[in-house]
């Protein structure tokens, strides 16, 4: 008999072992940072849930594409986008609705991060400001208007509307100019006269830093995240603090319709939130934390986007503007700098 | 070689297949959301792209840039081909070694070398203030004739090698012939050695043609988004506007321009062996 209860029991443990070795989870995020997101997020998650994640890495655009090319019978369990795309998934019916009960952490997010577009479809994990890094000991940048000043202009490097950098540039840009137009007409047409003055319009951040390097610019709209290299160029480079304040973007997480993993991946994004993960995450400078209660060292928090006041700042595209106002961008810009 | 042409066909079945599958297969189905739309198969998605004056723009400005590139790296390639060729094997083997070295290097940082050459700091700038040419430095980078070089130095070593293996082909004796017979060197060129290696012309023009059509990351780093170019707008149709039709158009255009390249090179030469 009890030969019987121990050798039953220990069937039931092997197959709770196994049933728990077969749950699969597949996540669709960006491919930056690979190697610090399997360290710090996903080991240490496979070993908690005794599951295994499937990472498929890509670009926005392809992965929303692979996620509505499988509506019907989803691939994905959840993933990590912008703001604007998680609502343009939204919209075309390939998320569900996050169950914020069932995750712990929710509460210790930012306010902006709780419900970013506020249908209740995503939470956010990280963002960071946009703002003008530049030359301190050849100008002063006190307000976005500065970019386009005759004795400045011809030293700036302005991001491409197609970059992630773009609208938020010009967003403020429109703002220092009094004006608030969601089709940024002002901004784009004030950047147009100027085009043949303004050094280049960026594709890639990492060109910034050969630029500034060679003295072929002095002045940049840029995202946080990619300050700390500038830092180590030893030049006077400053971070801008216009009085029409910073902008930024937001990247959340989404769980796809009809995910069968739902409770997985529900556990998952929790994880990714806890003050553990997103602390780890922002020592190493990977993601900014959207958890109010990480606390980092100043020199940690000096290249990225920390801190309540920080995040009290930044004013963020609404993500219908942008999804909205995606293509007129497009066609204004193209129209007056690309022409 | 083979013993039958069953047999050649079935060597060439399995790459065929493939190539079939990951590549014609996609493209054709992309191809066709181009001629799309909801009152059925038409032209209005092309007719759309062309209404646009930037479009237009565009169109030319990618079509003349092909053109240069492609014309400038025949004149080019001719001369250092010639030069090559004439030289003893080792040195030969030598120097195609040093053509072919820039191509083992990603365009990524052979385009970014040329921000440090052609910038206000760089090369050009400080020999030109050094000669006394000029006062200032001259906005060279991000402007359409930044793109010209960076295209040129990318597509260049393609233009050389196909040059000097049609040159390898011509007969020895053909240009002391021409020379005899009183010939000078353009009419050597353009009667003798232009006809005989045609070929090599057509295979090299097709590839520098299409290659500085389809360049994505050369013109959008060294045109800084100031000089738009169709695979530029490709790009943006897709990543920034989610456009796959607009895109689709771009694309067969870009294909229809490379062929029509590549039979007109073919005509050219043809005409020209043909006097």
């Amino acid at each position: 008999m009890l030969k019987t209860a121990v050798a039953l029991s220990t069937l039931a443990l092997f197959a709770g072992a196994a049933q728990a070795q077969n749950k699969t989870l597949t996540i669709s995020v960006y491919a930056f940072a690979q190697d610090e997101y399997k360290e710090m997020l996903y080991a240490p998650f496979e070993q908690k849930c005794g599951c295994k994640l499937v990472i498929e890495t890509g670009n926005s655009v392809e992965r929303l594409a692979k996620m509505e090319a499988n509506k019907a019978n989803p691939v994905i369990d959840m993933a990590v986008v912008s703001m604007a795309d998680a609502l343009q998934a939204s919209r075309a019916g390939l998320v569900d609705r996050i169950d914020t009960a069932k995750l712990a952490n929710h509460d210790k997010l930012y306010d902006l991060a709780k419900d970013p577009n506020g249908d209740g479809m995503s939470v956010g994990y990280t963002f960071y400001a946009t703002s003008i890094v530049y030359r301190s000991d050849k100008m002063k940048i006190e307000s976005w208007a500065d970019l386009l000043k005759p004795e400045i202009v011809s030293h700036v490097a302005f991001p491409n509307v197609t970059t992630n950098q773009g609208p938020p540039a010009l967003y403020m840009l429109e703002q220092a100019m009094g004006k608030d137009s969601p089709d940024f007409r002002e901004a784009i047409a004030a950047v147009g006269a100027k085009k043949d003055d303004i050094v280049t319009f960026y594709v890639k951040s990492s060109q910034l830093v050969q630029l500034m390097q060679q003295e072929e610019i002095w002045a940049a709209p840029i995202g946080r995240f990619s300050w700390a290299p500038f830092t180590k160029l030893g030049l006077p480079l400053a971070w801008a603090t216009p009085k029409e304040g910073q902008t930024g973007g937001m990247n959340v997480m989404i769980v796809a319709k009809g995910s069968k993993n739902r409770d997985l991946a529900l556990q998952f994004m929790d994880y990714w939130l806890s003050t553990e993960v997103q602390t780890k995450l922002a020592e190493k400078l990977v993601d900014s934390p959207a958890n109010k209660e990480v606390k980092i060292p100043p020199e940690v928090a000096e290249n990225i986007t920390y801190g309540a006041d920080t995040v009290k700042s930044l004013k963020l595209i609404p993500s219908a503007v942008a999804l909205d106002q995606r293509d007129a961008w497009l066609k204004a810009w193209n129209s007056k700098v690309g022409q | 070689m083979f013993h039958n042409r069953t047999e050649a066909l079935l060597l060439a079945l399995p790459a065929a297949v493939f190539a079939a599958v990951v590549f014609l297969v996609p493209v054709a189905i992309l191809l066709s959301e181009s001629f799309r739309s909801p009152a059925g198969w038409s032209l209005a998605a092309y007719a759309g792209f062309f209404s646009e004056p930037l479009n237009q723009t565009v169109f030319w400005r990618t079509l003349k840039l092909g053109l240069e590139v492609t014309a400038v790296s025949a004149v080019i390639g001719y001369a250092a081909a010639f030069a090559i060729v004439s030289l003893p094997p080792g040195s030969k083997g030598r120097m195609i070694g040093l053509i072919m070295l820039p191509m083992m290097v990603s365009p990524v940082a052979r385009t970014y070398a040329w921000i440090v050459i052609l910038g206000r700091t760089g090369i050009v700038n400080q020999a030109l203030h050094g000669l006394g040419l000029t006062d200032a430095p001259v906005r060279i980078l991000f402007s359409e004739t930044a793109i010209f070089i960076g295209l040129l130095q990318l597509f260049l070593p393609l233009m050389i090698i196909s040059l000097i293996s049609a040159l390898e082909n011509l007969p020895k004796d053909v240009v002391p012939a021409a020379r005899v017979l009183g010939a000078n060197w353009l009419q050597i060129f353009w009667k003798v050695v232009l006809p005989l290696t045609r070929e090599g012309l057509v295979i090299g023009g097709t590839l520098v043609f299409t290659g500085s059509l389809t360049a994505y990351i050369t013109p959008a780093i060294l045109g800084g988004s100031k000089v738009l170019m169709l695979e530029t707008l490709l790009y943006q149709r897709v990543t920034v506007a989610n456009d796959f039709v607009s895109a689709s158009v771009i694309a067969l255009i870009l294909v229809a321009m490379s062929f029509s390249t590549n039979l007109l090179l073919k005509r050219i030469a043809t005409a020209r062996a043909g006097t």
